[in-house]
């Protein structure tokens, strides 16, 4: 057990809201999960002691973050600043149809439908995301009405303070036919913990786009989720970009609960430095007739450590399933460190699944010929390592944030040591 | 002091021996003391006890693993007996005629010669076989080489120091849960020593060693390959064994010196258990090869008996430029589980490895691959090949693939596919319209998913393992 899990235990405690049952269901569960180790398979690659050694405390004086700026992009904003919803930030005239409220002010219908789907996508969610359904207070519910097209993106943000820590929580309920983008956006400073998760429950026809924007680096530690279940002929399209930082671990779950669901997911992640990012991407066809298709690239510098987990699970029933995961990784330095494990789980015949992994390096008659054209080595590395990642960055479906991302990418490349 | 916990020792020994030596079988049961009748049983030279002893209380404190994807009832270890004799001629079937017909129909299926018919189902042969054996030909042929080639309880004796310095240095003692209960328990298998520069005259096959080959549930085998030198060795064989043990933990431990080749080969058909899985044979096994520089180890499997397998040959790339292969197929049906693959550990600096599985689950069966592929911060210019094809015949088994790709060395290079189908609809109109029934067509389709792995099979064991399939397959489809 580690001191940070008794005193989160602890303050769980002394929370008492319309989410009691739920939190106390997690603390029941905590009491019976292990801290994680080295033999603990989900955590197999990543070493938990930045949370040990962690002394971020839960910041309870009220301050006011701003999300950076993007250009050409405005989104409506939902901003957690160390954990507190700052309701000052959201626009009030919301679009017709979409519906943005704390957790505490939904009536009680409302409350009753929002705890039936709380932590149900994920049953068997690991420790912070246990921690996260305890401790997050301010728990958002977003709604999409049925058939309703919502043009302007939602970003949330979740803000940190040098120091904090904190837990956020949203819901992202699209009824049938409706459609929505999402942003998720992660932005920390110094010796901070975070744990963010996102449950988005996709009706039929719905569509989603969605982007996790994991781009803190440093000494802080991040753990999130974002899990999504498709119902019949729901389609998302997701696109996770993250650096690195002392402890940064997505988990992406996908649940084709309904036939005809129809995911894509796109990530990309560079490390440098010592940071760690830990991706584990994991998809449940339950349901006939889906198709998923992910690609994953990663790059690893100096002596980061990337770790991705793909487990693509075909249940029975999940017939004339398609689905497919592509991951790729180039290794740049002799400390860097790549632990790659796609998995395949298929109870049903007539499929059709593949996966593929690559880990390598820069191909080196590429960067040949790039000398040979008088570019210097260290400007062909850039340029090759750019475009092993400028193909995800070009299927973005939102041109403004590729834009946006695309000069951070290039940043980072360039500061990004290379032997 | 030493002197008196030898003479304490002695005296257990005694008494064990003496007591036992007429008794067939141990009544069942595991404790040191069991331990020390084994080894006593075998004469066994003070160390070997000493190192099974030690190998047994480090097994104690061992837990069985549970992270593989099959379900089985645990096994009671304090139920098993721990030494059985050869069963004496008047047990044994006396004819074939007395022998089951659903067995004599599958070897005749499998063209097997009618001597080798009665041996496989534990008839009682006599003299007339030997006499007629090649097994003595084919012992003055190996001596002639230089090669040894006995059971592993007869070189602990000739052989002490190669056997003391070879075996549990790639499988260590406490390797795994059952390579350490193997290492306490293990009654007899084969060692093999290849001299410098030699290149074995023949293949060697657990088959010449027929008439001694009660080696038991806890077989141990160690393969030595000295400089330079290449052997290939079959294990097993196409036809169902017969076989009273259920649980099976072998270790095989093969060493592949500077520019040295093993070939490793194995069908494994053993009992799968009724339609519901009961008393199938749980096949758990470690087996794993070292290679030195330049050295190659090649595993080749085929794996279609067994209700629980739980089995991943493995090599370990020590030398520079040396290379490591593994091929498999493995096709489970009825409640057939198998978790099988392979690890490949690089270390040293260009060493190379291929992996090809293929995976067929019919039935209501379950087939993982479970692999690791690391390159260690060594392993400079390393590459490494995966491929992992699993095929589905009905809707109601399961095919899972396990891959862990590990890198800490930018200059390796890593590549893995899997892919997972069915026989598609096109591939089977083909062969229908070509007038070939269903089950014709099916294994035709199968063999021919198989082929890149049944091509590094040597040849005779190749033909065969095709018609196991076929025969394994019948009745799996429609």
């Amino acid at each position: 057990m580690s001191e940070w899990l008794d005193s989160a235990i602890a303050r769980a405690q002394g929370i008492d809201d319309w989410l009691a049952p739920k939190r106390a269901h997690a603390l029941d569960l905590l009491a019976k999960t292990s801290w994680p180790t080295r033999k603990t398979e989900a955590w197999r690659y990543t070493p938990l002691r930045p949370v040990e050694r962690s002394t971020a405390k839960a910041i309870t004086d009220t301050v006011t973050l701003l999300p950076t700026a993007i250009a050409d992009f405005s989104a409506i904003e939902l901003v957690f600043a160390n954990g507190r919803f700052d309701a000052s930030q959201l626009e009030s005239n919301l679009p017709e149809g979409l519906s943005v409220s704390l957790g505490r002010d939904l009536t009680e219908a409302e409350q009753s439908a929002a705890l039936g789907v709380f932590s149900t996508i994920k049953p068997e969610r690991h420790i912070f995301g246990l921690v996260n359904d305890a401790l997050a207070e301010d728990v958002l519910v977003v709604s999409v009405a049925e058939g309703v097209q919502i043009d302007q993106p939602i970003r949330i943000s979740s803000l940190l303070s040098e120091g904090a820590e904190s837990h956020t929580r949203v819901q992202v309920n699209l009824a049938a036919g409706s459609s929505l983008t999402v942003i998720e956006d992660v932005q920390s400073h110094g010796d901070s913990l975070l744990t963010a998760f996102v449950e988005y429950q996709v009706a039929a026809n719905a569509i989603l786009e969605h982007y996790r924007f994991a781009l803190q680096t440093g000494n802080n530690i991040a753990i999130g989720g974002s899990h999504f279940n498709l119902l019949d002929h729901a389609k998302m399209h997701s696109t996770i970009v993250g650096f690195g930082s002392d402890l940064s671990r997505l988990d992406t779950d996908i649940i084709h609960a309904g036939k005809y669901a129809d995911a894509k997911l796109n990530a990309m992640y560079l490390l440098d430095g010592k940071e760690l990012f830990d991706l584990h991407a994991t998809v449940e066809h339950a349901s006939p007739n889906g198709t998923t298709e992910e690609n994953v690239r990663c790059i690893v510098a100096d002596r980061a450590r990337a770790v991705f987990n793909g487990r693509i699970h075909i249940h029975p029933d999940a017939q004339k399933t398609l689905a497919e995961l592509n991951n790729r990784n180039l290794l740049l330095s002799d400390k860097a460190e790549i632990n790659t494990k796609p998995e395949l789980e298929i109870y049903a015949d007539d499929v059709k699944c593949a996966h593929g992994a690559t880990v390598a390096q820069i191909d080196k008659q590429a960067l040949y010929y790039l000398q040979t054209r008088g570019v210097s080595r260290a400007r062909a590395q850039v340029m090759l390592n750019f475009g092993f990642i400028n193909e995800l960055i070009d299927l973005m479906p939102n041109a403004a944030l590729a834009e946006w991302v695309r000069p951070m990418i290039r940043e980072r490349f360039l500061q990004m040591e290379v032997n | 002091m030493t002197e008196q916990i030898d003479k304490a020792l002695a005296r257990e020994y005694e008494a064990g021996f003496v007591s036992d030596v007429e008794s067939e079988t141990f009544a069942p049961g595991l404790d040191e003391d069991v331990i020390r009748r084994i080894s006593a049983m075998k004469g066994e030279p003070e160390w070997m006890l000493e190192w099974r002893l030690s190998a047994f209380r480090e097994w104690l404190e061992m837990e069985e693993p549970d992270w593989a994807l099959v379900d089985y009832p645990k096994v009671d270890f304090q139920a098993i007996s721990y030494y059985s004799a050869p069963k004496s001629m008047k047990d044994k079937p006396k004819s074939l005629d007395e022998v089951d017909p659903e067995l004599l129909r599958t070897y005749e299926k499998l063209g097997i010669p009618l001597i080798e018919q009665q041996m496989l189902a534990g008839i009682a042969v006599d003299a007339v076989f030997d006499s007629v054996s090649v097994v003595t030909t084919f012992r003055e042929k190996l001596e002639e080489a230089g090669v040894i080639f006995c059971p592993i309880s007869e070189a602990i004796h000739k052989h002490p120091d190669l056997v003391k310095k070879y075996i549990g240095s790639v499988v260590p003692k406490k390797d795994n849960y059952y390579a350490a209960l193997n290492c306490a328990v293990f009654t007899d298998g084969s060692f093999v020593y290849i001299p410098k520069g030699t290149r074995c005259p023949m293949e060697l096959s657990t088959y010449f060693r027929i008439n001694e080959q009660n080696t038991g549930q806890f077989e141990r085998t160690l393969i030595i390959a000295d400089e330079g030198s290449h052997v290939s060795y079959l294990e097993g064989c196409t036809a169902p064994q017969r076989d009273e043990n259920q649980l099976h933990a072998a270790v095989v431990e093969l060493v592949a010196m500077d520019n040295a080749e093993i070939k490793y080969s194995t069908v494994q058909n053993w009992y799968p258990g009724d339609e519901n899985g009961k008393g199938g044979i749980y096949n758990f096994v470690t087996k794993r090869g070292i290679c030195h520089t330049s050295a190659k180890i090649s595993w080749t499997q085929v794996e279609t008996g067994s209700s629980v397998t739980w089995k991943y040959p493995s090599c370990i790339l020590k030398g520079d430029n040396s290379v490591g292969e593994f091929y498999s197929v493995a096709l489970t049906r009825g409640r057939q589980q198998a978790d099988t693959g392979t690890k490949m550990i690089h270390l040293g600096k260009n060493t190379k490895s291929t992996i090809i599985t293929k995976g067929i689950s019919a039935g209501r069966s379950n087939n993982s691959y479970r692999g690791l592929v690391r390159m260690n911060p060594g392993a400079h210019g390393a590459r490494n090949f995966t491929q992992c094809d699993s095929l589905l015949i009905g809707d109601q088994c399961g095919a899972h693939t396990f891959p862990y790709v590990e890198s800490r060395n930018p200059s390796a290079i890593i590549e893995h596919e899997a892919t997972t189908s069915k026989v598609s609809d096109e591939q089977m109109f083909l062969c229908r319209q070509r007038g070939l029934d269903p089950e014709k067509a099916v294994s035709m389709i199968v063999n021919g998913f198989c082929k890149e792995v049944f091509k590094e099979l040597p040849m005779e064991f190749a033909v065969e393992a095709g018609k196991l399939l076929e025969i394994s397959l019948e009745g799996s489809v429609g």
